[in-house]
This record gives structure tokens, C-alpha cells and sequence, in this order.
């Protein structure tokens, strides 16, 4: 029995697969299977997963499509190891990054979720100089709903037990058990880890570094970024009862901490108008994010301002002034 | 014989649960002989308790970092006593729900524990809570779930003899859960269905809102007479989001009433029970299990 399990959903995913492969098979620490969920890709994703099993640590499960959440849950019911990493085919995990997280694990027996920060990288894998560095120590209910720290997808490794808490099973689900919601196409990783924090006693904390290479896919629509809203608030309606005076006082911050977000989501996209409508939301809905992250908060202010005022052109070369410098 | 010295200590501000207990334990008269029992009111952030005289001495103070100091001194000063702590207040639920820095207060229980001979649970499910996080060495841990008189009660109720009213008994406290059952109640529509809560507390004026506009439900206060209340319902539910034991279930069983419960802590241990079913805390879970009580009702009355 392997120590620990990294599930690999993958949905066509052929341009990133063998390189997030490659990425896990370089781990330092070596007792770990990787079980690669193939969720009913029409491309060569199954062709790829299947030449890496080769090595003997490979399994491949394959499904009919049913989305990350699905193919994650898949992989969760299959995985052997006491401790399993979650990490999506399109992302990078640093070689010491599993020695890292059992390491830590190991040591803190209270610690049930073991999370890092990330770099970002673009599509064509390059980093982007920017980085999610989160609150590593004594993190609450209310850090995770405000900033998540968990930050994405390929950034945690559980303990099989907290797993084994937080799954259930829909009364229509005849295959296995539910540890992510499947009715969520977005916030699906968000809706998970609050439901640990407001179900379980588990405590989450990060090791240091940017362990992850987490790959941002450029463009997007406006309206994904209302779906994301939307999904974010189905997340808090469904939680609520768990604890409703825990909501009554950390909603509004959160939910302007997520509009902020998403404004600077739409400041990327160029969409003025969005931007500044989710921003003056944002502000509207609570001034927590101009106390706590005054800087973050005033550069989204000040973007938006630009690009409402002036049209996407400032923007666009800063942003070509930028990735100039970083390739020099 | 020699009597043996018991002496308990209670907090200030004890909850009526763990009084009714030690009521009941205390009236015991087949222990009379062999011990003498007594209960002793402390202050929990009192530096220290004084040395007292006694052969046990049981604490059922509520263990936090302010009635560490006087946990140590208790110990200090009677290195020759034995110690027994019963942990009334303090679940997986509880810790989940209000404790923001958890692994700090596993530190507090795990130095106060420390310091007992021997730690009570009150419940299987809150002994392997504390067994999974370490809280105590399981060789000190024993689990005695309470007791209090039921014959009355029991003397008192007939069984019911419709299906239509859901009862809920207790503190309007967050703890207790009305507000999931109460949400989960106006989500089934049948006409002749009522639900009657009793109890007082600060949250009277927040779950009167909830139900607002639904006649179906009534708040009939705090009943004097706990069998009258029982008696005015079909079946009871316990919704709590934590319960270390959960007096409230051995109630409603000994008034011949079934029990939906929440699927926590102490209530746990009913599992298994064919007159206990859980529900998730979770208003659609609960208008499922309320449909299905009533509706139990028309299948029988039809056949």
C-alpha cells in the first residue's frame, strides 16, 4: 500500500498531461501512486495517460464525463494511500513538494489538510511573476471564507480520514461516495474546504513555499464571471444553516473580498464596465478589503478607474511593459 | 466500613443537565452506606479551589484556559487524591462550530486532562473523539453516560396515538438546532402537520421570525410539567448541532415517543436504535425525515 495517492483529473487535456506527469513522477519522496482520472476526454488524453503506465505507480480509471468535481471524487474513491494530493493535468508540482506536505503532516497530527502557495504560469507553461503566497499558520473558518488559502486545485494533500468525513452520498449516486459537490461546476473546491472547516475539527495549515506551478488559462468570457458569482453564493446559501451567526458576521467581507476578485478578473479581460461595476460592489458590500489589503485594493481601484476612463490601451502596455521586463 | 469522601465540583454557572445528575446520583440510597457524597460550588477563574478534604474529588467544571491555573493547583494540592473529571460540555461538534484556533485548545484539554487520575466521557461518541485527538491516554478514559430519573415521565405519558406533531423541547439556543427544524418544517406542505417548540431563551425572537407566517408552528414557552409536553406531540426531534450526551433523547424514549435526531456527537450512540432516526444538519434532510414521518401516517391509516 502506497503512503500516498496524487489523483490527476483530466479532461482534454493532451497539450498539459505528460508534463504534470513527468512534474509528479520527479517527486523526491517515492512511496505514491498516481491515479490519473480520465473523465471522458475526446482527445488524446487517455492515449497519453496510458503510455506513462509504463511506471508501475500509474493507474489510469477512466469515466464518462462528469466534471472536476466528479472526476476528483473518482479518483478519491480509488486512491490507496492514508494520504492523498489532489493535482489538475494542467499544473506543475515542484519535485520536494509531497516530501514536503508528509513531512508535515507527519508531524502535526492535528493538521488534517497540508497546503502550499503557488506560482502561476501562462499557457505556454512560463511563470507569470506572480505568486499565491497565503496565510500559512492558524487559519480559521473565516480565512478560508475570505481568501482562501488553499488557493487552487493542486495545492492541498489530505489525510484519507478527513476525506472519509466530509464524504456522503447523494440518495440518486449509485457508484461511490461524494467528498466534492458535483452539483457545482464552480467554487467546488471553495464549498469543500468550508464544509470541513464547519463540519469537521480538523485544523488546515501550509508548509512554506510556492510548491505548485498553477496554470492560468488567459481570456474568459464576462458571463463565466457571473456564473462564478453565482456559484460562490449558492456555496454560502447551502452552508449557512451549519452555522448562521458564523455567516452573519464574516459574509459581507467575503463577498466583497470574492467581488474583488472577480473585478480584477474582468480588469484582465478588458471589460470596463464589468470591472467597475464589481468593484464598486465590492466596495459597496464592505470596506474589510481596503483595511486589511489596502494596496491590493487600491492598484483593483486604480485599474479599473484607467481602464473606465482611458479604454483598454494603458493597461494592455502595462501588461506588455511588464512580461517585457520579466523576459529581460 | 469507613465512608468513602466524594466530593464534586460544579461551576457557578452549571447547566441544569449536570445538576439533575448529580441530584439523581446524589439520591442514591443504596450508596449512602459506602460513601458520603457532596457538591461544592467553585469558581472556574478562581486562582485556586483551596485544599479540600475528600477521598475522589470529581470535578465537572468546564475545562479553558482561565480555570487552567486552578486545575494545576487542584492538582498540586492533593497529590495523594484521586482526581476524576467528567467532560460535560466539550464535542467534536462543539469544537468544530466555536473554537476558531482549535489546535490551541487540544493543547488546553490535553494539560488539564492531564492532570486528572481518570476523565469521564459522557458519551461513546465523545470518548473516541477524544481518543482520535489524543485528549487523553486511553487507559484514563471511561465512558458513563448520565442518569437521571425517568419513572415519572415514563408513569406520566401514554404512547401517541396520531402522526401530525413534531415536538421540540429545550433551550432557544443556537446549540439546539431550532432553526434548521423550523426551515425544514415550512418546506413540507402538508396542511394538518404542527410543530410545537418549548423552551425559552435568547433566540425566542430570531426562530419566531423564521416561522412567521406559518400557523402550523407554535412556541408554547417553557413547560412546567415536562410530561404534559411530551404528551402534546407524536414524536420528537433533537436537531442539535452538538450534544456531549443528549438527556433530551433518554426523555423522549422513556415518553414513549420516536426521535429524529442530528447525526452528532452524544446522539451517535442511539444509532442503531430503531426508534432514532438522523437527519444531517441540513433543513432539506430534515423536510425529508419530517415527509416521511407523516407520511407513515396516510400509508398506515390507508391500509
Amino acid at each position: 500500500m502506497p503512503t500516498a495517492s496524487i489523483v490527476v483529473p483530466a479532461y482534454n487535456a493532451e497539450a498539459t498531461l505528460a508534463e504534470t506527469l513527468a512534474s509528479l513522477q520527479a517527486q523526491t519522496y517515492d512511496d505514491f501512486e498516481i491515479i490519473i482520472v480520465d473523465d471522458g476526454s475526446q482527445d488524446a488524453t487517455s492515449e497519453i495517460a496510458r503510455a506513462h503506465q509504463g511506471d508501475t505507480r500509474v493507474r489510469l480509471v477512466g469515466q464518462a464525463n462528469r466534471g472536476l468535481a466528479g472526476a476528483r471524487n473518482t479518483g478519491i474513491a480509488a486512491a490507496r494511500g492514508k494520504l492523498v494530493g489532489l493535482c489538475d493535468a494542467d499544473d506543475l508540482w515542484m519535485p520536494e513538494k509531497l516530501a514536503a506536505h508528509i513531512h508535515h503532516l507527519k508531524a502535526e497530527p492535528d493538521v488534517g489538510v497540508s497546503y502550499s502557495g503557488s506560482a502561476l504560469i501562462d499557457e505556454a507553461g512560463c511563470m507569470m511573476g506572480i505568486k499565491q503566497a497565503p496565510r500559512l499558520k492558524n487559519v480559521t473558518a473565516a480565512h478560508v471564507l475570505n481568501r482562501n488559502p488553499i488557493g487552487n486545485g493542486s495545492a492541498a494533500v489530505i489525510r484519507k480520514t478527513v476525506l472519509e468525513a466530509l464524504a456522503y452520498r447523494p440518495s440518486f449516486e449509485t457508484e461511490r461516495d461524494w467528498v466534492f459537490d458535483e452539483t457545482f461546476r464552480q467554487s467546488e473546491d471553495i464549498e469543500c474546504w468550508m464544509r470541513l472547516m464547519l463540519k469537521t475539527d480538523w485544523q488546515i495549515e501550509g508548509v512554506p513555499g510556492l510548491l505548485t506551478h498553477y496554470r492560468i488559462n488567459a481570456g474568459g468570457l464576462s458571463a463565466a464571471l457571473d456564473r462564478q458569482l453565482e456559484a460562490w453564493e449558492r456555496m454560502v446559501a447551502k452552508l449557512r444553516p451549519l452555522n448562521p451567526e458564523f455567516f452573519a458576521r464574516h459574509e459581507p467581507s467575503s463577498r466583497a473580498y470574492q467581488l474583488r476578485y472577480l473585478a480584477r478578473r474582468a480588469i484582465t479581460n478588458l471589460d470596463r464596465d464589468k470591472a467597475w461595476e464589481l468593484f464598486a460592489r465590492s466596495v459597496q458590500e464592505s470596506l474589510r478589503p481596503v483595511f486589511e489589503e489596502p494596496v491590493k485594493t487600491f492598484s483593483t481601484f486604480a485599474a479599473a478607474l484607467v481602464l473606465k476612463t482611458f479604454g483598454p490601451g494603458p493597461i494592455t502596455r502595462l501588461g506588455q511593459m511588464k512580461s517585457k521586463l520579466q523576459s529581460i | 466500613m469507613e465512608q468513602k469522601k466524594i466530593l464534586h465540583l460544579v461551576d457557578d454557572t452549571t447547566a441544569g443537565g449536570v445538576m439533575r445528575m448529580l441530584d439523581h446520583l446524589l439520591a442514591q440510597s443504596d450508596l449512602s452506606e459506602t460513601v458520603d457524597q457532596k457538591v461544592l460550588k467553585v469558581k472556574r477563574t478562581a486562582f485556586s479551589w483551596g485544599k479540600l478534604n475528600a477521598d475522589v474529588i470529581v470535578s465537572h467544571v468546564v475545562p479553558s484556559w482561565r480555570s487552567l491555573p486552578a486545575f494545576s493547583a487542584l492538582r498540586a494540592m492533593h497529590l495523594d487524591t484521586r482526581l476524576v473529571h467528567v467532560e460535560h460540555s466539550y464535542t467534536r461538534a462543539f469544537t468544530t462550530l466555536n473554537v476558531p484556533h482549535k489546535r490551541r485548545f487540544f493543547a488546553m484539554l490535553r494539560v488539564i486532562y492531564s492532570f486528572f487520575d481518570q476523565v469521564v466521557a459522557v458519551s461513546h461518541s465523545q470518548s473516541g473523539w477524544m481518543k482520535e485527538r489524543r485528549l487523553a491516554a486511553s487507559e484514563k478514559l471511561t465512558v458513563i453516560p448520565p442518569t437521571v430519573d425517568l419513572e415519572q415521565l415514563s408513569r406520566n405519558t401514554m404512547p401517541p396515538k396520531s402522526k401530525t406533531t413534531i415536538g421540540a423541547i429545550g433551550r432557544l439556543e443556537q446549540q439546539k438546532g431550532f432553526d434548521i427544524l423550523i426551515q425544514g418544517f415550512r418546506l413540507t406542505r402538508t396542511p394538518g402537520a404542527r410543530l410545537l417548540i418549548f423552551g425559552e431563551g435568547s433566540q425566542r425572537l430570531y426562530l419566531e421570525t423564521l416561522a412567521e407566517g406559518d400557523p402550523r408552528i407554535e412556541f408554547r414557552g417553557h413547560a412546567e410539567d415536562p410530561a404534559e409536553a411530551y404528551q402534546a406531540v407524536d414524536i420528537v426531534a433533537i436537531p442539535s448541532r452538538w450534544e456531549a450526551y443528549g438527556l433530551v433523547l433518554d426523555e423522549a424514549l422513556a415518553a414513549k415517543r420516536n426521535v429524529i435526531a442530528s447525526k452528532v456527537d452524544g446522539l451517535r450512540d442511539r444509532e442503531g436504535d430503531t426508534r432514532v432516526s438522523f437527519c444531517n444538519l441540513d433543513p432539506y434532510d430534515w423536510r425529508l425525515a419530517i415527509n416521511n414521518f407523516l407520511l407513515s401516517n396516510t400509508i398506515e391509516k390507508s391500509s
